[in-house]
């Protein structure tokens, strides 16, 4: 089966491939607009090769693991104790459903007036991108933890701090993984939409610099560069841990 | 020497809207250590807030419940509850989860081990001590709970209706697992069943009790020799008594479903 499947995928990508390189081919719009597929891997070659794009990558990747961390602590925090204390429930709750709601490139102009123009702002928008969705599904997690469970570690002997790491946590950890990989995904793009407006190295600025040169084929292909970051990072890190938690807690 | 447990005078009111209903009321009971006492009743009688508050999880009462002569405090492993729902870990293995209270305990890993694997075995789970719980049977979870509780040696083992969702098979062996066990450990075991014929298979004495607000309605010693069976015909005598009794209460309150039959 995972082989017909591997075939297909095959067949798909390289009728893709094969279609752009056609259309290239037909010249209806002019190569800097319209790269041929060879050419967009010639760029992506060349630009690991000169290591601009290594650099580009060493660096997003750095703001999005400090902005990223960063909000797991927070978030997890935020959510713990909006979930155990009602005045906060009811007044930090609200707003960070509101929050939430606002995109996180939003607070970019506010970033730069508190920062300026570096690398605090940029990680400062990673930041509120994760924020709220970690705060939300730590919160949600825990205040329907089904309480059995909270029970059952009481009656053997867990109080506070050891209810919390050995009963809680893992008991409300399935949904906060999904609210960690929500998370995930949205510091990534806040990443990207404030490095496109941020001129300072990055995978964004690669971008933004592929349209200012009339580059096209250096947009593809680090678009290209983006998409299998992506993939990968879905794949192997929280498909790993999703995999972990299938086998632990049954389909 | 004080009971294993005793009960005085214990009333429990829970809000309903807006009045104060009384749950259980004037509850009176004393259990030697070792025995086995099984808790018949309709539904909704109190049965669990009952056990509940031996185990010390809900504590807003009145009147007094002593534990060898000391009043329950916070819950604690001397008193242990084999929940309805079980409640066993799924995040953690068999192993680990009857490893589980031993860890809080903060029993050294090797030696922590070594003893849920004696319990592991006793329970007849060897081969399924490295499984998730979602990869178990339904008895094969009372088991695991069994042993989850038992290897923390605890004083008061509760049991709150554990074998209603099995079938007929898979509960008579644990019926007979648990009659070893208890034999062997002597325990004193409160043990709250829907199912008259467990209840007088299983105790030394069998409570009927009354509902809205529950009370201990009456009590029937059950001398019969052990190890006994579901289907040993001498139950038959006492099943009908209890069944009186009962009957009387169901009927008072008949809008509950019971469950008096053989089983199916
Ligand atoms: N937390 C609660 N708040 C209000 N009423 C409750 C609560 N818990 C139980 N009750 C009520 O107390 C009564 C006894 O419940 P329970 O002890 O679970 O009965 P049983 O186990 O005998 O079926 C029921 O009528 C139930 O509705
Ligand atoms: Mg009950």
């Amino acid at each position: 089966m995972i082989q017909k499947k591997t075939v297909k995928q095959i067949i798909f990508y390289s009728a893709i491939l094969a279609l752009w390189q056609i259309v290239a081919m037909l010249k209806i719009w002019p190569p800097y607009l319209f790269p041929s597929p060879l050419k967009v891997f010639d760029t992506l070659v060349h630009g690991f090769m000169d290591t601009t794009f290594i650099f580009g990558i060493i660096i997003s990747m750095r703001r999005l693991l400090i902005g990223y961390g960063i909000s797991i602590v927070l978030g997890g925090l935020l959510g713990l104790v909006m979930s155990k204390f009602k005045t906060v429930e009811d007044t930090l709750g609200g707003l960070v459903l509101g929050l939430q709601t606002l995109p996180s490139i939003c607070w970019l102009p506010l970033a730069l007036l508190w920062f300026g123009l570096n690398e605090k702002a940029i990680i400062f928008i990673v930041i509120i991108g994760a924020l709220f969705s970690v705060t939300m599904a730590t919160y949600s997690a825990v205040k329907n933890l089904p309480q059995l469970y909270v029970k059952a570690g009481r009656n053997m002997g867990a109080r506070r701090f050891r209810l919390l790491i050995e009963v809680i946590m893992p008991a409300a950890m399935p949904p906060i993984i999904s609210g960690l990989k929500q998370g995930w995904s949205f510091a990534w793009r806040s990443l990207m939409a404030g490095e496109l407006l941020f001129l300072n190295l990055g995978l964004g600025y690669l971008l933004a610099m592929g349209r200012e040169l009339n580059d096209m084929s250096q947009v593809i292909a680090v678009m290209i560069t983006i998409t299998l970051i992506s993939i990968f990072t879905d794949k192997l890190i929280f498909g790993r841990i999703e995999l972990g938690i299938r086998r632990r807690w049954g389909p | 020497m004080p009971a294993m447990l005793k009960i005085e005078n214990v009333t429990k009111s829970y809000a309903h809207n807006g009045k104060r209903l009384d749950v259980l009321k004037d509850i009176n009971l004393e259990i030697n250590d070792g025995e086995f006492v099984c808790i018949v009743g309709p539904s909704g009688c109190g049965k669990t807030t009952l056990l509940n508050m031996v185990a010390g999880l809900d504590f807003d009462h009145t009147g007094k419940i002593l534990h060898r002569g000391e009043p329950v405090g916070i819950p604690g492993p001397d008193r242990l509850m084999i929940f309805q729902e079980l409640g066993l870990f799924p995040w953690l293995t068999v192993q680990k989860n009857v490893e589980f209270g031993l860890k809080l305990k903060k029993m050294p890993s090797k030696e922590r081990a070594k003893l849920a694997r004696e319990y592991i075995d006793m329970v007849h789970l060897t081969k399924f001590k490295d499984s998730y719980i979602h990869q178990l049977s339904g008895g094969m979870k009372q088991r695991v709970a069994l042993a989850r509780a038992l290897v923390l040696d605890p004083e008061i083992l509760l049991m709150d209706e554990p074998f209603t969702a099995l079938d007929a098979q898979t509960r008579d062996s644990l019926h007979d697992e648990l009659q070893k066990i208890w034999s062997r450990t002597k325990k004193t075991i409160i043990f709250v069943t829907h199912n008259v014929r467990e209840a007088v298979c299983l105790g030394d004495r069998v409570l009927v009790f009354s509902s809205l607000p529950g009370a201990v309605k009456a009590s029937f010693l059950i001398d019969l020799p052990r190890p006994r069976r579901i289907e040993d015909e001498g139950l038959m005598k006492h099943v009908r008594q209890v069944l009186k009794e009962l009957k009387f209460e169901i009927d008072k309150h008949f809008h509950e479903e019971y469950d008096t039959k053989e089983d199916s």
